[in-house]
C-alpha cells in the first residue's frame, strides 16, 4: 500500500496542481495544457529515452485527429469510440511507417518526419479534399452525442475525462522507465553496441518506442478532435512541426513531469505575450537558445534536484532508510 | 500538354531550382565541415529578401538591393556563428538543429518587429521577354539560373583552387587533421559560416520579385531545402546541385501534371530515395564518420 501510494504520488500530485488550476485559470486555458501535455509527450519520450527528434509530431497527431474526425462526421456519434478509433489509426500509421523511419539516423530521422508532416498536410488539405473538406475542415460538435456518466460534449466533463486520460499515460510512461523495455531504450540510446552485445535487437526496440510515442501523440489528436469539435488541415501545418520538439525541451529533455511544465509554460507564456507584444516568436526562438546554451535541461530539469534537495532536507530525519522520494 | 507549356514549365522548374542550390548549398557546407544543422540559414534568405525589398524602395535599384541582401545575410551569418554556434560545435548533430531552430524562430519574430506581418511586393528588375523555341520566357528566369550556375562555379574554384578553399575541402574529410597542420580551425568555420549565409542572403534577394516577402517565408521553403540537401547527400556540392534542379522540375512538370501533386511529390520521391540510398545520391563517404 505505502509502496503503490509513493509510487503514485508524484502523478497524483502533478495532476490535482492541475485540477487546483481550473479553479484559477479559464477552462480552455487547462484542457489546452493537458491535450498539449500528452501531445508532448511522446515526443519526450523519443527525444529523452530512445534519442530520436522528430520534426513531424504533428502528422501522427493529425493522423488521430481525422482517424475521429471522419467517424464523427460520416459514420457515428459516440465519441468514445471516435476517440479509439483515432488511436486505432496512429496505432496502424506508426506501425506502417515505423518499420521504414527507425532505420534511419537520428538526423534524417527528423527530416523524414517533417517531410511526412508535409505529405499529410497537401493530403488533408488538397488530394483528399473532397473527403476532409479541405482548408475549411470537417464540422462535427453537433454530431456528438451525448454519453452517460461523462459528457463528452460538456467542457466541464471533458476535462474531468481528459484529467483521467492525461493520468493513465503518465502512469503509463512511469511504468515504462520501471521495466527492462525502458532500460533497453535508454541504452539504445546511449550505446547500441553494448545493447546489441546484451542480446537485444536495437531496431525492435526502436520500432516499439516509435509505435507507443505517436499512438500517444494520435491519442492527442483524437482528444483536440472531439474537443474543438472541429479538424482542419492547420494541425498538421509545417510551421508549427517544432512545436512538441520546443515544449519538450522546455520543459526538461527526458523527465517525466518535463511535458507538463513545458505544455504550462509555453501555453502561459503564448497567452501573455501575444497579448502584450504581439509575436511570441521572437521570445520563444530566444528561449529555446537561450536553454540550449543554459545546459539543455529545460524548466523542470533545472528545477527537480532543487526540489529534491528541499524535500531530502525536509524528510531527511525521520526517512534515511528509504532514501529520496522523489522520483523522475 | 503543350510544347509552350512545358517550356515554360522547365524553364520556371531551373529558376526555382536555382533558388534552392544557392540557399542549401550552405547547409551543406556547414553540414560537411562543421557537422551542423544550420536551420537558420532559412533566416538569411528571409534577411537578404527584406533588405532587397527595403534597399531597393530607398534607392530604387533592385540589384544593389540584392547586393545589400547578400551582405547583410553574410554580416547577420557572422554575427550569430560568433555568439550562437561558437559554443555549440563540438555538440552532437540534433543539439544544433534545435538551436538553429530557435535562431530561426526568433528572427522571424525580429523580422515581424521590423517591418511587421503584411507581405511585401519586390518589382522584377528585368521585365523583358525572350524568345526560346517559340515561347515568350521572362528573361529574369534565365538570369537566376545563370547566377545560380556562377555560383557553383565560383565556389567550385574557391575550393579547389585557393588555399582557404582547399583547406575547408581538407576539413570535411578530416577536422582534426586539418588542425595539427596548423591552421586555424575556428577561422575556417568563420569564412564557411559568413560564405553559407551571404549565399542565402543572396537567394532570398534573387527569390524576392517572383514571390511576395513575408516573415514566414523562410519556413515555407524550409523543407524544400532540406530535401534537396538530403537527396543530394549532406556535404556534397555537387549532389546539392543536381537535386536541386531535380526537385525544381519535380515541382514545376508536377504542378503541370496534377496540381495539387505539385508539392507532395518531391517528398514522396525523397522517402523514396532515402529507403533505397539512406544516405542520399553522392552523401556516402562523409557520413561514416
Amino acid at each position: 500500500m505505502m509502496n503503490a501510494l509513493r509510487w503514485w504520488w508524484g502523478i497524483l500530485l502533478a495532476f490535482s496542481l492541475v485540477a487546483l488550476a481550473r479553479v484559477i485559470v479559464p477552462l480552455p486555458f487547462v484542457l489546452e495544457v493537458l491535450i498539449f501535455s500528452v501531445y508532448t509527450i511522446g515526443c519526450n519520450f523519443l527525444l529523452g529515452r530512445v534519442g530520436f527528434i522528430s520534426f513531424g509530431q504533428p502528422a501522427y497527431l493529425a493522423v488521430g485527429a481525422y482517424g475521429t474526425a471522419f467517424y464523427l462526421f460520416y459514420w457515428g456519434t459516440n465519441p468514445y469510440i471516435g476517440i479509439l478509433l483515432g488511436v486505432l489509426s496512429g496505432l496502424v500509421a506508426a506501425a506502417i511507417v515505423g518499420p521504414l523511419f527507425v532505420r534511419l539516423r537520428s538526423d534524417y530521422f527528423a527530416l523524414v518526419n517533417l517531410a511526412l508532416a508535409v505529405i499529410v498536410y497537401y493530403l488533408m488539405q488538397k488530394v483528399l479534399a473532397n473527403i476532409t473538406k479541405g482548408d475549411n475542415g470537417l464540422w462535427f460538435l453537433t454530431n456528438i452525442a451525448s454519453t452517460p456518466l461523462l459528457d463528452l460534449g460538456k467542457p466541464g466533463h471533458f476535462f474531468i475525462f481528459a484529467l483521467l486520460v492525461a493520468i493513465a499515460v503518465w502512469a503509463f510512461y512511469k511504468y515504462l522507465d520501471d521495466t527492462i523495455f525502458g532500460a533497453c531504450c535508454l541504452a539504445t540510446k546511449i550505446n547500441e553496441d553494448k545493447l546489441k552485445f546484451l542480446g537485444y535487437s536495437n531496431y525492435s526496440v526502436r520500432l516499439l518506442a516509435f509505435v507507443i510515442a505517436n499512438t500517444t501523440t494520435a491519442l492527442a489528436g483524437a482528444m483536440y478532435a472531439v474537443y474543438l469539435g472541429f479538424v482542419s488541415p492547420e494541425i498538421t501545418s509545417p510551421s508549427r512541426a517544432a512545436d512538441p520538439v520546443v515544449v519538450t525541451i522546455l520543459g526538461g529533455t527526458g523527465t517525466l513531469y518535463g511535458p507538463i511544465v513545458g505544455a504550462v509554460a509555453y501555453t502561459g507564456m503564448k497567452d501573455v505575450i501575444s497579448k502584450l507584444i504581439g509575436n511570441w516568436e521572437l521570445f520563444i526562438g530566444f528561449l529555446l537558445v537561450f536553454i540550449m546554451l543554459a545546459g539543455e535541461k529545460g524548466i523542470w530539469g533545472s528545477l527537480q534536484p532543487w526540489l529534491e534537495k528541499l524535500f531530502v532536507r525536509k524528510k531527511a530525519p525521520p526517512a534515511t532508510g528509504e532514501g529520496s522520494g522523489t522520483q523522475q | 500538354m503543350t510544347a509552350q507549356l512545358l517550356t515554360s514549365g522547365v524553364i520556371f522548374g531551373l529558376s526555382i531550382g536555382a533558388i534552392f542550390f544557392l540557399m542549401a548549398i550552405g547547409l551543406s557546407l556547414c553540414f560537411g565541415l562543421m557537422r551542423i544543422i544550420s536551420l537558420d540559414q532559412l533566416l538569411y534568405y528571409s534577411v537578404g529578401a527584406y533588405f532587397t525589398y527595403s534597399v531597393s524602395v530607398a534607392s530604387g535599384s533592385i540589384w544593389l538591393g540584392v547586393l545589400a541582401g547578400v551582405v547583410v545575410g553574410g554580416i547577420t551569418a557572422f554575427a550569430v556563428e560568433r555568439l550562437i554556434f561558437r559554443r555549440i560545435y563540438e555538440r552532437e548533430l540534433t543539439f544544433s538543429m534545435i538551436t538553429s531552430f530557435g535562431v530561426l524562430i526568433g528572427g522571424i519574430g525580429v523580422i515581424k518587429f521590423f517591418w511587421g506581418v503584411v507581405p511585401r511586393p519586390v518589382p522584377m528588375p528585368l521585365t523583358a521577354q525572350i524568345d526560346i523555341v517559340g515561347t515568350e520566357v521572362p528573361l529574369y528566369r534565365l538570369v537566376v539560373v545563370a547566377i545560380a550556375l556562377l555560383v557553383y562555379v565560383g565556389i567550385w574554384l574557391f575550393l579547389n583552387r585557393t588555399i582557404t578553399g582547399k583547406a575547408i575541402r581538407a576539413g570535411i574529410e578530416n577536422v582534426e587533421h586539418v588542425e595539427g597542420l596548423g591552421i586555424n580551425v575556428a577561422r575556417l568555420f568563420t569564412i564557411t559560416f559568413i560564405i553559407a549565409g551571404a549565399l542565402s542572403g543572396l537567394a532570398g534577394g534573387l527569390h524576392a520579385p517572383l514571390i511576395m516577402v513575408d516573415p514566414n517565408m523562410g519556413l515555407e521553403v524550409l523543407a524544400f531545402v532540406f530535401m534537396v540537401v538530403i537527396i543530394g547527400g549532406l556535404g556534397s556540392i555537387k549532389g546539392t546541385l543536381i537535386s536541386a534542379f531535380l526537385v525544381g522540375q519535380v515541382v514545376s512538370i508536377g504542378s503541370l501534371i496534377y496540381a495539387p501533386l505539385a508539392q507532395m511529390a518531391p517528398f514522396a520521391i525523397m522517402l523514396l530515395i532515402l529507403l533505397i540510398k539512406p544516405t542520399g545520391l553522392y552523401g556516402s563517404a562523409l557520413l561514416k564518420k
